[in-house]
């Protein structure tokens, strides 16, 4: 068992986003990192078919103790990491409870029925106004740009995961992000995910 | 004109089978399209306004405003519509002989008008085996390929719109009285389209009373064994009652109630027997081959008549009088007949309440028609 | 992943359930391991291909599902300990072999896994494979963590062995594609040999030859294997107890059902009232330690995914039992208390506990709830399935669409499974008219091409994926073509098995291990079977609208391939063909002549509309680059340029 501590046991922790956007290898890079430092993790992941323009949820119960069911019970999440705006408001309304904190990216991913006319997808200040309403802390990055300025919108994951470390929430540091991505990725892929993981850290303040 | 679009076009023209595959509504977007004599709707359009139903000319049709636009006048009716004069024509030595449905005076009128500039192309109707195959054509001895009556409904306007679209302007167009109709309404801007060119300098009018659905004969040609390239088909004068094709294997009779069969329902409601928003219109002479029937319509249609007697293109006679009278006759019975069908449908000066027309027209007109 | 073969015994990895599975059949020394891809299952066989380098293991994703058992199986004959993996759709295909198989009994240890899907998250049903090991009259394992998901897959190997046949160990969704931490055990480093006896007596279970006759000598047997299951389920430590010793309710559990049950009872505050019997054996049920169970209380919640099949066998058995055990009354499917169809989750047992205890269960603040809900309704669209960005088949449904339209004699596609499934919904134009199973499409168009005699004369067009196309697409073909049906077949050829996650299949040059294979050409095999063929691109739509316009036009059996790479294939990822742009000067937006056929009815997701310029915009992030919107505008606005 690791000397780190949770603020809360089972810390439960919703990684949400859009088909294509990552987040998959971003839980598994998370939930990696904490059960070096000897946590006990249950991942829960949809997808499959959702890979295609839906929604991808990841559902992580970080405990010092035991297994827990991949699926978060109704208002019981503690952390959302958002890869995409609305997803934030959407997992908010199952898993969400006044005293949640949000990471959000800023950049929208359109739903097919919004490109087409059939649905509106609201303005980002609305958005952002009812996300705050709904939680207890947020804090909204422009994670795609960054990434893009990286090379490619897919960084977006790693730079969430950095922002999510420099809250301070969990305990997830540099050193250890290091070793999971040389592991998992290999050396070739690890600066570029470092640099993502520090670029995300600075976007937090 | 009542304006709609796409949802009330398909309500009312395709939903009521009145659709003629005209092609007044395709190639204007990409929503509606034409294949094998037949227009079909690929994907609804939700807009409140289209020239798709402004354009059909079985839709909402304003008489009065479309006569008034082209002629200066409204609808009166009279049975052969609005003229300057009616001649007997033909070919004249300068045309080559071809395979003419009558005289030839169509395919010479065009071979002037291309060969003079007046025109910068002639949209006609050519056939791909037993399907008519409307085509842009250039030169004068492209349009001799298309000479000869195709008697199957043919969606000539589709290529007009593509050809449009792509910025061919002054073009001339050979129509049926629908297609003509359809033109006039297009003529008009009805949708008060910013950018709104005309790409139509001539129309030339055709003589019809039906048009056959071009699959519907295709089978029927298949149905009765009639093998070999169609040069020609025709229906002789009364009391013949057949339909005679003609081609390069020989001559074969259907009788005209089966062919009566395969008429467009849309056809039943025409009024319009000799094409009257055209600018020259063409038809058979009852009783004489070799000659047609010509009405000259507008100044533009009297211009091109005079250089292309002068020029050699064409040589004009007179028409004897009970032939006038007796196309007048046909012409006003055409009329009667669709105009009675088109009331028992409630498809005539519809009231509001009562939904959408596909003709209206003045009560002082309707009198006249139907003392 | 390296850990899977290299992590040590005792090291503690964090695994996803069908990791931990094929880890668990990597430490029972598992030596052939078939399957055809499947959510939620592709991971087993993947996970086992990439080990295969590092060891003496063979591995295949097999044509279909039958044959993945029929490999497997020959394994087992030969001694070797073998499994097959496939979701659950595909014991339905294996069925058959199956049901021979079980009667001639098994060797070498051999598992078949199926993976279930509750709540259908990537499937098309909700079917489940447990019925078909009351079917089969095998042993059924059901692990409940993924732990268990490890260590069961062992001892199901030893199962196996014991008894001779073939053992079901079901996984479902929220335990395969779901991760946790597992403690590693050893693997063997044996070298295993295979050979195929069959010189001794025809009854001899490990020397004659295998089959399945004398039927009713060998039924008996099977029904004995059963029992020699049952009496070791009697003492197995995968079958666990949790709680008081007289609890007011026993709740009684398996699969992934497990950790719900375990959270509701938390969730409830629960402990002291509630025993949790969770069993890892769930057919034939340890009757004799149910007896145990049902003696301590007189209610009973059964908690399971997805119809009662536990519930209903525990009713049979507390029938048995009842002159012993008294009557019970029994809360779960058939009584209301549990949703009889779809997934489970924490909520719904705690909900369900809740509801029998005579507490409420509110997870949430109302004021809260009711908050959240409204701007949900609002502020969140919904997310509905569509074809990826740069998705061929976008493109081939777009085609498919308009010339069934064009051709306007009430053409229809017949369908069946692959992402070419959606085709159903707007996003492919709706053109799917019926979607059934694995092949399904060309052998009901092949039926419709028939009813010619009977009046239909409405174009008949079925779609089929070339994965598909092997596994059960070639049989219809052929029925077509003998029984001179027409239709048109079109093959929608993204060169893999692409909803999964690029599995090779036969038409590749690649197998599962990343060995070079002889790939087998579509074309040629249709052209062989007699019909006409044709090849298009579909990224070229007018000359692909050409060529299926004159097919459609044809007799017979005709064959129209539409060939192109998948948008999400490992050749093509984040690699742009073109870039693209909408020239808004150009762009007719909203207007008579186009109204936004782009984004309102291609709906490609690398598309938006700018609602406040009335323009349609390309959206770099998600923008594919395939071209296909610069092909179909009808102003020409949006163009193309070579991507560098």
């Amino acid at each position: 068992m690791g000397t780190a501590t949770l603020l809360k046991d089972p810390y439960n922790l919703i990684i949400t986003g859009v088909g294509g956007q990552g987040n998959v290898l971003a839980s598994r890079v998370l939930g990696n990192l904490l059960a070096d430092k000897g946590f006990s993790i249950t991942i829960g992941e949809t997808f499959g078919a959702s890979q295609r323009g839906g929604s991808v949820m990841s559902h992580m119960r970080i405990s010092a103790e035991a297994s827990w069911s991949p699926q978060i019970p109704q208002g019981k999440a503690d952390m959302i990491v958002a890869l995409e705006p609305v997803e934030a408001l959407r997992v908010l309304h199952t898993y969400g409870h006044p005293g949640i904190k949000i990471i959000s990216n800023t950049r929208s991913i359109y739903p097919v029925g919004v490109i087409s006319g059939d649905q509106k997808y609201p303005s980002m200040d609305e958005l952002k106004k009812t996300i705050e309403e709904l939680s207890e802390k947020t804090w909204f990055i422009d994670a795609t740009s960054a990434a893009m300025e990286l090379g490619h919108p897919i960084f977006g994951n790693i730079m969430m995961v950095g922002a999510l470390a420099k809250t301070g929430v969990l305990p997830i540091d540099r050193d250890s992000f290091e070793k999971v991505i040389l592991r998992t990725m290999g050396k070739e892929k690890t600066p570029v995910n470092l640099k993502a993981f520090d670029m995300g850290a600075e976007m937090i303040n | 004109m009542k304006l709609f679009a796409q949802t009330q076009l398909l309500e009312d023209v395709q939903g009521k089978g009145l659709c003629v595959g005209c092609g007044a509504c395709v190639d204007l977007c990409p929503y509606f399209t034409t294949y094998r004599g037949k227009t079909a709707m690929l994907f609804p359009c939700d807009r409140e306004t289209g020239r798709c139903f402004a354009y059909c000319p079985k839709a909402e049709v304003d008489y009065d405003a479309v006569y008034q636009f082209r002629t200066g006048r409204p609808f009166q009716g009279t049975p052969i519509g609005p003229h300057i004069e009616v001649f007997k024509a033909r070919a004249g030595e300068k045309q080559t002989e071809c395979s003419f449905q009558c005289g030839g005076t169509v395919t010479a009128l065009i071979s002037c008008a291309l060969d003079n500039k007046i025109i910068n192309g002639a949209v006609l109707t050519g056939s791909d085996e037993r399907m008519p195959k409307p085509m842009l054509v250039r030169t004068a001895d492209q349009a001799q390929q298309c000479a000869g009556s195709k008697y199957s409904a043919s969606p000539t306007l589709a290529v007009m719109n593509k050809e449009a679209k792509r910025g061919v302007r002054k073009m001339g167009i050979v129509a049926t009285p629908c297609q003509a109709t359809a033109i006039a309404q297009m003529k008009m801007n009805p949708t008060d389209k910013e950018d709104f060119e005309d790409p139509v300098s001539l129309v030339i009018g055709l003589f019809c009373t039906w048009a056959l659905d071009a699959r519907k004969l295709e089978a029927l040609l298949e149905e009765k064994g009639i093998q070999g390239t169609i040069i020609k088909a025709d229906v002789p004068p009364p009391p013949a009652e057949v339909f005679v094709v003609e081609t390069d294997q020989g001559v074969t009779e259907i009788p005209l109630s089966e062919v009566r069969k395969i008429i467009p329902e849309g056809c039943s409601i025409c009024p319009d027997m000799t094409s009257e928003l055209a600018d020259i219109s063409v038809g058979q002479v009852e009783g004489e081959t070799g000659y047609n029937t010509l009405i000259v319509r507008t100044e533009k249609g009297a211009e091109l008549v005079k250089m292309a007697r002068s020029q050699g293109y064409l040589v004009t006679e007179n028409l004897d009088g009970d032939k006038v009278h007796n196309l007048a006759q046909a012409s006003g019975n055409k009329k009667k007949r669709a105009l009675a069908q088109a009331q028992e449908k409630g498809l005539l000066n519809t009231p509001d309440d009562a939904g959408r027309a596909a003709m209206r027209m003045s009560q002082d007109a309707l009198n006249k028609i139907q003392p | 992943m390296s850990q899977l073969y290299e992590g040590k015994k005792g090291e503690k990895c964090l695994f996803m359930g069908n990791q931990a599975i094929a880890r668990g059949a990597l430490e029972a020394g598992v030596s052939v391991a078939a399957g055809y891809p499947g959510t939620p299952s592709s991971e087993i066989i993947e996970n086992l291909a990439e080990v295969s380098k590092e060891t003496n293991l063979y591995v295949e994703w097999s044509t279909n599902e039958k044959i993945a058992a029929e490999v497997a199986a020959a394994a087992s004959f030969a001694g070797l300990r073998s499994m097959c993996v496939m979701k659950q759709n595909g014991v339905n295909v294996a069925s058959d072999f199956l049901l021979h198989l079980v009667l001639s009994g098994t060797r070498g240890g051999m598992v078949l896994v199926p993976c279930d899907d509750p709540g259908a998250l990537s499937s098309i049903n909700e079917g489940e494979a447990r019925h078909f090991a009351k079917l089969l009259e095998i042993p059924l394992l059901e692990p409940g963590d993924f732990q268990e998901a490890k260590d069961m897959m062992k001892w199901a190997f030893e199962l196996s062995e014991e008894i001779r046949n073939l053992v079901m160990f079901r996984s479902v969704t929220r335990l395969s594609h779901a991760s946790g931490s597992v403690e590693l055990g050893e693997i063997p480093q044996t070298d295993p040999k295979a050979q195929f006896n069959y010189n001794g007596f025809i009854l001899d279970p490990m020397e004659g030859p295998i089959v399945s006759a004398p039927v009713a000598y060998k039924h008996g047997l099977q029904q004995d294997k059963l029992k020699k299951a049952q009496e070791l389920f009697e003492v197995s430590p995968f079958n666990t107890y949790v709680g008081p010793e007289n609890p007011e309710i026993l709740l009684i559990t398996s699969s992934g059902a497990t950790l719900y049950s375990r959270e509701a009872i938390q969730l409830c505050n629960a402990k002291d009232k509630v025993g949790l019997l969770k069993l890892g054996t769930t057919f034939p049920l340890p009757a004799k330690l149910i007896e145990k169970h049902l003696k301590t209380t007189d209610k009973i919640l059964v908690v399971e995914e997805v119809l009662p099949f536990m519930e209903e066998n525990l009713k049979v058995l507390a029938q048995e039992l009842a002159p012993r055990v008294g009557q019970k009354t029994f809360f779960g499917k058939r009584s209301g208390n549990i949703p009889i169809t779809g997934e489970l989750n924490p909520d719904l047992v705690a909900t369900a506990l809740a509801g029998i205890l005579g507490q409420t269960y509110a997870p949430q603040n109302p004021e809260y709830t009711t908050k959240a809900t409204q701007q949900a309704f609002f502020n969140a669209p919904t997310r509905d399935l569509t074809f990826c960005p740069g998705c061929p088949h976008r493109a081939s449904f777009w085609s498919i669409h308009n010339v069934l339209a064009e051709d306007n004699r009430e053409g229809f596609v017949c369908g069946d499974i692959g992402c070419y499934s959606m085709a159903f919904l707007p996003s492919g134009f709706s053109t799917l008219k019926t979607l059934h199973a694995m092949g399904s499409g060309t052998g009901v168009a092949s039926g419709f091409g028939k009813l010619g005699q009977f009046g239909l004369n409405q174009p008949v067009v079925s779609v089929c994926g070339d994965s598909t196309f092997f596994h059960s697409g070639m049989p219809a073909l052929v029925n077509a073509i003998h029984h001179k049906s027409d239709i048109t077949m079109v093959i929608l050829d993204n060169s893999g098995t692409g909803m999964t996650g690029f599995q090779s299949h036969p038409g590749l040059a690649v197998d599962a291990q990343g060995n070079e294979a002889p790939a087998l050409d579509i074309p040629t095999i249709c052209r062989a079977f007699g019909a006409t063929v044709e090849i298009c691109d579909p990224f070229y739509p007018f000359k692909t609208q050409q060529i299926f316009h004159r097919l459609l036009e044809m007799p017979g059996v005709k064959v129209l391939i539409m060939r192109q790479i998948c948008a999400l294939s490992p050749e093509k990822k984040r690699k742009k063909a073109f870039e693209m742009s909408v020239d808004k000067e150009i762009c007719l937006g909203e207007n008579c002549g186009c109204n936004k056929l782009c984004t309102r009815v291609f709906r490609c997701p690398g598309l938006r509309w700018d609602d406040e310029t009335k323009v349609a915009t390309i959206d770099e992030v998600i923008c594919a680059g395939c071209g296909m919107c610069a092909a179909i505008c009808p102003s020409g606005a949006i163009t193309r340029k070579e991507a560098a």
